[in-house]
């Protein structure tokens, strides 16, 4: 098939059977690739009910039709699976050259399956697969043993690993790849620390066979071109997402504090240019990137070096902890890339942590001496640990703001600032009616990568509630994860601004099959409403209530910064559900409809 | 010589898709966009001679102004 590595790769972990079947040719057309083809193993494979850390969860890693290829950003890869922090649908999407070498070794998707009676990796080379003994690397750190491997396999291998959060089972554990880039969310690290699979050790060497090598060439060239003569260019590559760090502290969008405020009095030292300034020694990309984003970090303070910091863990790991210093928040990003663990989620628990810490809902017996007031950078340090490892405090707040909030009760559950079990990311959402709904409809719970709104809200009207909005965010969420689909970047077209279009003759020139963005979309509907079914089969009580925001977005207007008076109210958050519901055509309690289901071509499946 | 400003991608509708407008010293940032009706809040990023400001900065002759908006974000 062209476009394709051609193959599904299952490795049984508790047999040690390794299987290889053809890529099938439908599941090509009806699901695409990437996360297309995670939802469908997902909803077909994996049986209702699963336990996420059980024998019969599936850890689904797949390639889409424009990985590895000539394509900007073409080195996407998605980790799909049954989420232990949320226990529903998970997905991330790793960055890195991990997806390329895939194709090159023939893989679509690798599906691991059972758990392993001790802890292994696995190697592949083209053909040759083998589970191999790891019990010698079990408790190192991601990139030190990244490093190890690279040393040991050489350069052309990728690599992929967890650190000691995954093997000890922290919820939000992720898996790291060429020393900076995670599959970050929703536990993905989790699943694969369960399943005792250490680290994937990967090279492939066959070409990828292309419909119309020709058209490929022009319409690549034509991408790259667009790309490298897009204005934001230089800056982007100069600060990459931390281009948004000031902005958002001037509209009242910088997580401060645990989400009580949207704006930080001592965020300036956390600015882009700032971080440039003081740390930054180099850009980064990944495969075939022409607007490298990543920026690797030597941090004077510590002696240390880290790809990093992002916005998200500054807003996160920063601001969130009252925390100002730059040089503190790589530091930290660094502890949690080497053990683990997924950087969102660590600032939200911390943060919820923190808050509880200064309402005396948590004492010091309970943080075992820890003074966790905001803006306390060696107790954030230490619980970062504390967290990887599930000791003390960091064994509650391991399983997520959700269910410690749960446990701890006294109130702090109005604060645990999450949707679905997933902390949201790092856009505060007080007086922003699209991004709001946004976080609440996202699939895998509050992550801001599906539908980033935001812009749209400042330019039509934070508070305004309308249909235009909701019909915004309903757009960007069937648009926008199809590059997860298709196995490449979306940063070209988010950052970048270039035409879309660009993609649709590549696409076709790789597959064969011309599909236009009316076409994509649609995929992207299918995929978005069979990951709605599957919440609705997975969890007991799934209703619209699963869809609602923290309270703090509606009952606690920040009390400082740029948006401080101002709150959504919660009959508005109920309408932009019911409207949300409408354009969706889903039910009342949010669930597609029949007709949706036919129009969609996943009746068969919902039966 | 007055200053130039560059407002770049979707900034661009505000000001009848022009690629360089000239506007007058010794106003600040925020106020020329208020001037020209770009809403300040969309314009996520400023730079003055290629070095990044905030709107507060006082514009002198001679500066060329790139304005950026966020275009998708995240």
């Amino acid at each position: 098939m062209n476009g394709y590595g051609g193959n599904i790769l299952r490795v049984d972990l508790s047999t040690g059977k390794i299987t290889r079947q053809p890529t099938p040719a439908d599941m090509a057309k009806n699901y695409l690739g990437g996360r297309g083809f995670g939802a469908y193993f997902l909803f077909t494979e994996v049986p209702a009910k699963a336990d996420p850390l059980g024998l019969e969860n599936k850890l689904i890693i797949s390639s889409g039709p424009l990985s590895g290829l000539m394509v900007p950003g073409a080195g996407k890869c998605d980790f799909t699976t049954k989420s232990p922090l949320t226990g529903g649908y998970a997905s991330a999407s790793l960055g890195g050259h991990f997806t390329a070498e895939m194709k090159y070794a023939g893989i679509d998707s690798l599906i691991l399956e059972g758990i392993s009676p001790k802890p292994v990796y696995l190697f592949i080379d083209d053909e040759q697969v083998e589970l191999r003994d790891a019990s010698a690397m079990w408790g190192k750190g991601a990139i030190t043993l990244e490093k190890e491997l690279k040393e040991q396999f050489g350069e052309e291998f990728q690599i992929a690993v967890i650190g000691p959060g995954g093997e000890n089972g922290v919820a939000f554990a992720h898996i790291n790849h060429d020393f900076g880039r995670q599959a970050g969310r929703g536990g993905v690290g989790t699943v694969m620390g369960a399943k005792k699979v250490k680290a994937i050790v990967l090279r492939g060497t066959k070409q990828i066979p292309v419909a119309d090598v020709q058209l490929y060439r022009e319409s690549s060239m034509a991408l790259f071109k667009a790309c490298k003569e897009a204005d934001m260019l230089k800056e982007w590559q100069r600060y990459g997402t931390t281009i948004v760090t000031s902005w958002c502290d001037e509209v009242g969008a910088l997580p401060t504090r645990n989400f009580s405020a949207g704006s930080f009095e001592d965020g300036k030292t956390l600015y882009g240019p700032v971080m440039r300034e003081q740390i930054v020694i180099t850009d980064k990309g990944c495969f075939g990137c022409p607007s490298p984003c990543g920026k690797y970090s030597k941090v004077g303070r510590y002696k240390s070096h880290v790809e990093g910091p992002e916005y998200e863990t500054i807003g996160m790991l920063g601001s969130n902890l009252g925390i100002s210093d730059i040089q503190d928040v790589a530091q930290a990003n660094l502890l949690c890339d080497e053990l683990g663990i997924d950087t969102i989620s660590t600032g939200s628990v911390i943060g919820w942590a923190m808050e509880c810490y200064e309402k005396g809902i948590l004492t010091k017996e309970d943080t075992g001496g820890l003074e966790l007031k905001f803006g306390n950078v060696p107790a954030t340090f230490t619980l970062i640990e504390k967290i990887a490892r599930r000791e003390g405090l960091g064994k509650l707040l391991s399983q997520g703001v959700k269910k410690a909030a749960q446990q701890v009760g006294k109130g702090s559950e109005k604060f645990a600032i999450h949707v679905k079990g997933m902390e949201q990311s790092a856009y505060a959402t007080h007086y922003a009616t699209a991004m709001l709904l946004a976080y609440m409809t996202c699939d895998v719970g509050a992550h801001h990568n599906r539908a980033w709104a935001i812009t749209y809200d400042l330019q039509v009207g934070r508070e305004r509630v309308a249909e235009d909005k909701v019909a915004r965010v309903i757009w960007l969420q069937n648009f926008r994860p199809m590059f997860d689909v298709l196995g490449a970047c979306r940063l070209q077209w988010v950052e970048l601004g270039i035409d879309r279009n660009l993609y649709v003759p590549v696409l076709e020139a790789i597959t064969g099959v011309h599909r236009t963005w009316e076409d994509l979309e649609k995929i992207g509907e299918r995929i978005w409403n069979l990951n709605r079914l599957y919440w609705k089969r997975e969890i007991e009580d799934f209703d619209r209530s699963w869809d609602l925001p923290s309270p703090r977005f509606y009952q606690e207007p920040p009390k400082t910064g740029v948006t401080a008076g101002k709150i959504t109210n919660y009959e508005d958050v109920q309408t932009l559900l019911d409207m949300y519901y409408e354009q969706r055509g889903w039910s009342h309690e949010g669930l597609p409809t029949n007709d949706t289901l036919a129009r969609l071509d996943l009746a068969a499946l919902a039966n | 010589m007055p200053a130039t400003l560059r407002p770049y991608g979707l900034l661009k509708e505000y000001v009848a898709q022009q690629s360089e407008v000239s506007v007058a010293s010794g106003r600040t940032i925020r106020e020329t966009l208020l001037e020209l009706g770009i809403p300040v809040d969309i314009v996520a990023l400023v730079t003055v001679n290629d070095v990044p400001q905030s709107k507060d900065y006082l514009l002198q002759d001679g500066d060329t102004v790139r304005l950026l908006a966020v275009i998708g974000g995240g």
